[in-house]
């Protein structure tokens, strides 16, 4: 028992002695400005992290879309060249997906490692440090998830059975599944490249009998999973969202559940859907058909849920509602064409055109993007306690669904009226001008109706109006904490009885109560740690030495060595120093978990 | 330490422990990672069952390159190493620190008995003209084993660590049980892979038409 005093009953963590961990060194504060940022604890605090990191790579994403879409708005262009499209593209893709999407819901910090990635890719090794980014950013993904998952099945409050979880706890458990068994493919593809390209390995060269095609199937293993990974936090959110105003609870909830989870399990067996021009044969064509079309089913059950829930409420249009709304329309849009595409014949005549770019840009702006944004707008207040100005709200919402119909509506037709994807220009006389100048209109709507809805945030954030704790008459637990929510979350452990629990609270006859043994000693705090910042450290300059190793600049191997011994240190410095934490006294040591005054109606 | 931070940690939902589930949640995790390089081997050896071609142009088999024998004997040492491994994490269920010491200490020579044989078999596949570089098969079987032996210097390191840390005093009661405990799914967890690995890279050439039952190599290699 050698860290009593940690453990004894404190107001503040403040008027405690700086703590020293077993390694006999100070541990950091949670009361020291930048010290806290970096070696914060607080799921809250990461939280805040990944979404600002993921707004900032979010823009980088769109201007280099941007960039593509200037270059295609009149045919024969030379805003950019040929090579820089080709960069503009790939990085358009790997920005959106990875450092955009994935940390909204995901990927805590690995923004930063990719950030050195993604600015040295002009170097004549950018592919290098392409898939060493894409490691690292695998690696985090994967810490993630195993967190995630084991603190949704191993950490929930009593009586919170799996079968009354939030929708969009449940969308994240199944996300961060799919994450942990599709992410080693694409570990091992690009092990297997970096062996080729920097060791002179065969696994893709032909001329030694190397299959590019086994490099497609690895891809696709890993990256149709992915598109579920992407989706299912969205659809999550959206099932949250939609019963909130409507003030009716979820229609079909085991349903959903259960349709998000068969997503899940059968987004693994579709891969090569996206491989139907390689020649796959006809037994593996035909199943693989079959089983894209059947992933529709799951999918329209959730669609006709959510329409149900709609269906008879009083819909408040908020602008997450809007957002919500949109995502079920324009992701069923982009389902549509979805189910056109499983069928291998029309694959065929659709494979590499405008009409993909379409489809799957359907599924990620108009599913995942509006998902995504009506959730930020939708968790705003909670997070500052602020709530952004709703006009501004409207008018960001407006400009992003007007915006991206106008961009990639038209894309369908160029599709099928023959323009190949991944082209840096086109000549005139095809019949493609107009439709490719209304696209870059529309892309140029969608940007400001992204600038609107984030400028319109970060301005709240910091100086917005206050509102209540529950200002959308919220319906699960986190509408019961203050706003900002304090960092020890409840100041007693809730014990729940029902779905909604808070809704429930509020207008219901069943109560959320309260573990009895909390209240006196407090609420049990974890110790803040530089050392996972010193291996993450670590890992940067390895992943930067190993390409420069590849390129033969001098003393690089030294380099990745030193990153690599930095990275083992600290995560061994960090096992060391033992798990530390405090008691912290709550303000409200008895009774319910306080609920909002706003709820007394 | 550990201790005090069990006595105030709320039991778990499923009643399993943290650690435990992380560990099991990355083991699911590199199955997947195993089984696709694995795939990617046995792709491969279908492709081309006939081998490589060494430096001197020479048509090379796999079955003259492999020594089965060599291989068996590390196997079997991997195999007997997750069965101390198994008595280590009882001993220390038991709270016998010494017993623990000693198993422990057999673990990882057993575990660098194997990374020996590694090295060597390595080695002697490169003398005999395998390489990374001229075949597709040196890339596959370089690449599987490889990671594989990563995962194991890495639980050797790993027990390494657990063994000098049971010198400070500090590994003990239910939270030491757990520490090693975790590091024992990881050991037999390797251990596993391996014994899949060694039929599948291994032990199933000796069923084809160059193997036991077939008619031998062609005389022009041997």
């Amino acid at each position: 028992m050698s860290h009593d005093t940690h453990h004894a009953p404190v107001a503040c963590k403040t008027e405690l002695a700086p703590e020293r961990s077993d390694l006999g060194l100070y541990r950091p504060d949670r009361a020291t400005g930048w010290t806290d940022w970096l070696t914060t604890v607080d799921h809250k605090k990461i939280g805040i992290l990944y979404g600002a990191f993921a707004m900032l790579y979010f823009l980088i994403g769109g201007v280099e879309a941007l960039a593509i879409r200037t270059q295609l708005a009149r045919p024969d262009n030379d805003f950019v060249t040929a090579r820089m499209y080709n960069q503009l593209f790939t990085m358009h893709g790997t920005t959106m997906i990875f450092l955009g999407v994935m940390p909204f819901s995901y990927a805590p910090l690995s923004g930063t490692f990719g950030a050195n990635g993604q600015a040295l890719r002009f170097t004549g090794v950018g592919t290098d440090f392409w898939i060493i980014g894409i490691q690292i950013l695998g690696i985090a993904s994967l810490a993630a998830s195993f967190n995630f998952i084991c603190t949704i099945i191993n950490m929930r409050a009593k009586g919170m059975t799996m079968m009354r979880l939030p929708v969009f706890t449940w969308m994240t458990l199944v996300t961060a599944v799919l994450i942990i068994l599709a992410f080693p493919a694409i570990t091992v593809a690009l092990i297997e490249l970096m062996f080729d390209r920097s060791f002179g390995a065969n696994f893709f060269n032909p001329s030694a009998g190397g299959q590019p095609v086994l490099w497609q199937h690895l891809f696709w293993i890993f990256g149709h999973p992915e598109v579920y990974i992407l989706v299912l936090p969205a659809m999550g959110i959206v099932s949250e969202v939609l019963p909130t105003f409507t003030g009716k609870s979820l229609f079909g909830y085991p349903i959903i559940v259960f349709s998000g989870a068969v997503i899940g399990f059968l987004g693994f067996a579709v891969w090569s859907h996206h491989m139907f021009t390689t020649g796959l044969g006809p037994v593996p064509t035909a199943a693989f058909s079959l089983l894209t079309m059947a992933i529709a089913v799951p999918t329209g059950v959730k669609i006709f849920n959510w329409l149900g829930t709609i269906w008879g409420g009083r819909i408040r249009f908020t602008p997450p509602m809007v957002l919500a709304l949109g995502f079920i329309w324009m992701f069923m849009c982009g389902g549509f064409s979805g189910v056109m595409h499983s069928s291998a014949p029309a694959d065929s005549q659709q494979q590499d055109s405008y009409f993909v770019i379409a489809h799957f840009h359907y599924v990620l702006v108009g599913g995942v993007l509006l998902g995504l944004l009506s959730g930020l707008y939708f968790w705003f207040p909670k997070i500052f306690g602020r709530m952004p100005n709703a006009p501004l709200g409207y008018l960001g919402s407006a400009l992003v669904i007007l915006g991206f119909n106008l961009a990639f509506g038209p894309m369908h037709y160029l599709g099928l009226a023959g323009q190949p994807r991944r082209t840096h220009t086109y000549h005139a006389g095809n019949g493609w001008e107009t439709w490719n100048l209304v696209a870059t209109y529309g892309a140029y709507m969608l940007g400001i109706g992204i600038v609107i809805i984030f400028g319109n945030l970060a301005w709240t954030a910091f100086r917005g109006k206050k509102c209540g704790n529950d200002p959308w008459d919220g319906r699960t637990l986190e509408w019961s904490l203050p706003s900002p929510v304090p960092e020890y979350n409840f100041a007693q452990a809730p014990v729940i009885a029902t779905r909604d629990a808070y809704f429930e609270h509020k207008h219901g006859s069943k109560k959320i109560g309260a573990e009895s043994d909390g209240g006196e000693a407090g609420v049990h705090m974890p110790s803040q740690s530089w050392m996972p910042l010193l291996a993450s450290t670590g890992f940067l300059f390895a992943g930067f030495g190993m390409p420069m190793m590849a390129m033969g600049v001098p003393h690089a191997g030294w380099v990745v060595i030193a990153g690599l011994a930095v990275l083992f240190l600290g995560i061994w410095l960090w096992a060391l120093e033992g798990p530390g934490g405090y008691m912290l006294k709550t303000p409200a040591p008895s009774g319910a978990p306080a609920p909002a005054e706003t709820a007394a109606h | 330490m550990s201790d005090t931070a069990a006595a105030h940690e709320a039991p778990t939902s499923t009643g399993i422990d943290h650690k435990k589930l992380i560990m099991w949640l990355f083991l699911a995790s590199d199955c997947m990672f195993f089984g696709t390089l694995i795939s990617t081997h046995l792709l491969y050896r279908k492709l081309f069952p006939a081998g490589f071609t060494d430096a001197e142009g020479h048509q090379r088999f796999i079955q003259d390159l492999f020594s089965i024998e060599l291989t068996s004997f590390s196997t079997f040492i991997l195999l007997m190493s997750s069965f101390l491994m198994a008595l280590a994490v009882s001993a220390m269920h038991k709270g016998q620190i010494k017993s623990f010491r000693r198993n422990v200490l057999g673990v990882i020579i057993f575990g660098l008995i194997f990374l020996g044989c590694q090295v060597f078999e390595f080695t002697h596949f490169y003398h005999k003209g395998l390489t990374i570089q001229n075949s597709v098969l040196g890339s596959t079987f370089y690449v599987l084993t490889g990671t594989h032996g990563t995962h194991v210097a890495i639980g050797v390191l790993w027990l390494i660590l657990l063994y000098f840390y049971s010198f400070t005093g500090k590994l003990g009661g239910h939270m030491g049980a757990l520490d090693v405990e975790v590091a024992g799914l990881y050991w037999h967890f390797v251990d596993i892979v391996w014994i899949i690995i060694f039929t599948a890279v291994y032990l199933v050439e000796y069923l084809g038409p160059y193997g036991i039952w077939g008619s031998g190599l062609p005389a022009v290699v041997k």
